[in-house]
């Protein structure tokens, strides 16, 4: 009965995404007023027929109703409700359902949000939006095909992945980043119809910055998030490893990015539209060359979901996008009418334009690193592996030139300035720099990057709080609460802005200082004994273990002393999960202000009352997360929709009061 | 149509595209069993209705195909009539076994009264004996040879075609040394 009425409701979205497509291409092409209007009737129907599957899926997980396939894949009688929920995510046909879950919903969104934007426009986007839930649709009403009958009904099912069971924080993670990658799809169904139209005027503008700026603070999230779990579960020690699916994550994030700041010069100045336009493109086709990484069994990772069919539909569907785009970029890109003033070498301009090249660098490196290992196995048949050593070696100057620029760029004024502007804009906040650098120095920063890195994060923190100050400032008189007002109010977007650069500068300083100035150690401790790691002693007293309904788990008991302060007992853990063959580790995570204390178990011997542990001091690991939340913040707030009772073309009187340079 | 941006275009995306087919239907994670070629784990487990223990030495001189399987396996329950069907045909060479995977005994006796089987299926307490083979995952097949060698594992659901393959070969192995 589920397996039926569930396959209906994919046919069902099926169709009304293709018919929808159809549809919307037709009304864009004729402007028909009543083609439009059936247009996005169209796409409140697919978000809600993809509402109802999702909903039917959960139901059957939660009654784990073994008759439906992927119940009989990913359920178990043995775990817990939540993570039968959460299960929907767990494997690779429920995964493909929940994307057109979040798909339905971005669509539904944006249709309802640009009701009033050109309908020729508005048509030609939502044709893209279905034409990819249509994709999506036939993914699951085929390939991955998460409501198949299974005969006869077995008894119990296997579970799903123990990762997935094993910390709260997979249930953040997955969602976040579909709501990254999915959302990528909105931005790219604007920009296809910017180039078929041949319009990217003002009000296409702002509801493109804003539906990339949605998906990318999801992305943002996700990705920390990701790290985040990884440093909390898989016990080795770090958050980020380039593994191919990490990267996979990464490269949409890094050409979203590009395309934020490329945006805000195409607002402003109207140039690089089409450059603007292009990134857009990508970052959507990194995405899906991301699911593809991710599905296609041809990347070897620790979030690979097994081998599948949907590989060689995923890479039709790469290829007829990429060739989508490139056609539609070379036919539509000289009707955009760019302007192709840049302006002074010394300016926020060019500032703009080094931020851009080098986030595509970067983007072409984690590329390379990432496809080499296949263009190596496709031409000499040898199995490789791009490590970390490429990628650190490539990352550090770009994420250190990166953050020179965060500093640098919103110094620097707008258009042409005299040397002496130039000058009086720079120089100041090199001596928050050197004070950052001496301070690194005296706190026994060794490494020369790490160094350089705590030098131009000084700088950038010093430029990006007087940015942040400037429209306070003017208002402080009127008292703080005031000026906050100003700051979330009148200059809402500027504020958001500099968040998020607040939340990158710290969370690039605090990698370079957790993955070069930590310290580690591995022991092999009987009950009674301590080993010691720089300040902290750490004694084994015993091991135990825990009976749960779902699993084992063997637990360490270390109690940890710093100096001869007594900071109590940790227990790291091992895991055993029923119906699965390797044990999980749960390290223990004692999280400070300026550093953590990270012990994980390598083996243990409750009968023998031995343990293996690798312990590790991470500096600043901390400040990642809490970067990543500022970040967040920022994000959230360029969202929020703030209604003012008029607009002026003034904007502000405190804008016109501020000095053109510091706008 | 600006012809510089259509061939940039394509040359970036032509050859990522080809890369991605070339590598298609690899799989980045087969490695072969190191048991290949070496002589097969001794065990002695019980049958899971307690009747009987079968001990692995006492086979040597026929063919031993030994699969792991669960209840909670899908695959596992694919490949059932096919390796009943194939413990018939190839009763006078092949011993087959079962080896129960991370299961417990009464769904165990239910699904053999439900489905019922033509091989004694084994009880593995503490999964000693997957793990002497290394499994990685239910369901695995075993091909013993005559004396006593691994000469190949199957991972996934067998088909008719690939089982009397894989017996033909585990016989002539003993043979042939």
């Amino acid at each position: 009965m589920v397996p039926l009425l569930g396959r209906s409701l994919i046919l069902l979205s099926l169709l009304v995404a293709i018919l929808g497509a159809m549809l919307a291409f037709a009304a864009a092409a004729r402007r028909s007023a009543g083609g439009a209007l059936w247009t996005r009737r169209a796409a409140y129907a697919f978000a809600a027929i993809m509402a109802l599957a999702n909903g039917l899926m959960v139901y059957a997980l939660l009654a784990r109703d073994f008759s439906v396939g992927y119940v009989a894949q990913v359920g178990s009688r043995a775990v817990p409700a939540w993570v039968a929920v959460v299960s929907l995510w767990s494997s690779l046909e429920g995964s493909i359902l929940f994307w057109g879950l979040v798909l339905g919903a971005y669509v539904a969104a944006a249709t309802w949000n640009l009701r009033k934007a050109p309908a020729d426009q508005v048509s030609y986007a939502t044709g893209v939006w279905l034409a990819t839930g249509a994709f999506f649709a036939f993914l699951l009403a085929g390939p991955a095909q998460p409501f198949a009958t299974v005969s006869p009904v077995l008894e119990d099912g296997p579970g799903p992945n123990p990762l997935l069971q094993n910390h709260l924080l997979m249930i953040a993670h997955p969602p976040f980043l579909y709501l990254g990658y999915v959302g990528m799809t909105i931005p790219f169904g604007l920009a296809s119809a910017a180039l078929l139209t041949g319009r990217l005027g003002a009000d296409f503008l702002r509801p493109l910055r804003l539906w990339l700026m949605l998906p990318w603070t999801f992305l943002t999230v996700a990705i920390v998030l990701g790290g985040w779990w990884a440093y909390e579960v898989l016990g080795w020690g770090g958050y980020w490893a380039w593994d191919p699916v990490e990267n996979a994550s990464f490269l949409p994030w890094l050409t979203a990015t590009a395309a934020l700041h490329s945006g805000l010069l195409m607002e402003r100045k109207g140039i690089l539209k089409g450059w603007t336009v292009t990134l857009i493109q990508a970052s959507f086709l990194l995405t899906i060359l991301g699911t593809f990484m991710t599905r296609s069994g041809v990347f070897n990772s620790v979030h690979s979901f097994t081998q599948s069919a949907i590989g060689p539909t995923l890479l039709v569907f790469l290829a007829v996008a990429l060739i989508w785009s490139v056609v539609l970029l070379a036919t539509g890109i000289d009707r955009l009418g760019s302007s192709r003033e840049i302006g002074a070498a010394a300016s926020r301009e060019s500032m703009f334009l080094m931020n851009n090249l080098l986030f595509v660098l970067f983007t072409f490196t984690v590329l390379i690193g990432t496809v080499f290992p296949l263009v190596v196995e496709a031409v000499r048949g040898v199995q490789m592996s791009v490590g970390r050593p490429y990628f650190d070696r490539m990352a550090v100057p770009i994420g250190v030139s990166l953050l020179l620029l965060l500093g640098v760029g919103p110094a620097l004024p707008w258009g042409r300035a005299t040397s002496e502007e130039v000058r009086r804009a720079l120089l100041p906040p090199a001596a928050s720099g050197l004070v950052a650098g001496a301070l690194g120095l005296a706190l026994g920063v060794e490494n020369g990057w790490t160094l350089l890195t705590v030098a131009f994060g000084g700088y950038a923190l010093h430029v990006t709080l007087k940015q942040l100050w400037v429209p306070a400032r003017l208002r402080v008189g009127s008292g703080l609460g005031a000026a906050a007002a100003e700051l979330l109010l009148g200059s809402r977007r500027r504020t958001a802005g500099y968040l998020v650069h607040l939340g990158a500068i710290l969370i690039i300083v605090s990698i370079a200082v957790s993955s070069t100035e930590g310290r580690s150690t591995e022991v092999e401790l009987a009950a009674g004994e301590s080993a010691t790691l720089g300040a902290y002693t750490l004694t084994f007293v015993g091991a135990e273990e825990v009976q749960e309904p779902h699993r084992v788990s063997t637990i360490a008991r270390v109690a940890v002393r710093h100096g001869g302060r007594d900071l109590g007992v940790v227990e790291p853990r091992m895991n055993q999960y029923e119906m699965q063959r390797q044990p999980i580790g749960t390290p223990a995570v004692r999280t400070g202000l300026t550093e953590d204390l990270y012990l994980s178990v390598m083996n243990v011997d409750p009968a023998g009352q031995r343990v293996g542990l690798l312990a590790l001091v991470n500096p600043m690991v901390g400040w990642i997360w809490v970067a990543t939340g500022i970040m967040g913040l920022g994000g959230v707030l360029a969202l929020v929709p703030v209604r003012r009772p008029q607009r002026r073309p003034a904007a502000s009187p405190v804008a016109a009061a501020v000095p053109e340079g510091m706008r | 149509m600006n012809r510089r941006v259509l061939w940039v275009g394509l040359a970036l995306s032509v050859p990522l595209v080809a890369v991605l087919v070339a590598n298609l239907g690899r799989d980045p994670r087969a490695i072969r069993s190191p048991l290949i070629g070496r002589a097969a784990p001794a065990f002695a487990l019980p049958t899971a209705d307690g009747a009987a223990s079968v001990d692995l030495t006492e086979l040597r001189g026929r063919v031993v195909v030994l699969n792991f399987w669960a209840t909670w396996c899908i695959p596992c329950f694919e490949e059932h009539e096919v390796l009943a069907r194939g413990a018939e045909q190839f009763a006078d060479r092949a011993q087959f076994l079962g080896v129960v995977y991370q299961d417990e005994v009464e769904k165990v006796h239910r699904y053999l009264e439900r489905f019922g089987q033509s091989y004694p299926s084994l009880l593995d307490e503490g999964g000693q004996t997957a793990i002497a083979y290394g499994v990685g995952g239910v369901p695995e097949t075993y091909f013993i040879s005559p004396d006593g060698v691994i000469v190949e594992k199957y991972e996934g659901a067998l088909t008719s075609r690939a089982l009397s393959a894989l017996v033909e070969s585990a016989a002539r192995h003993g043979a042939g040394s």
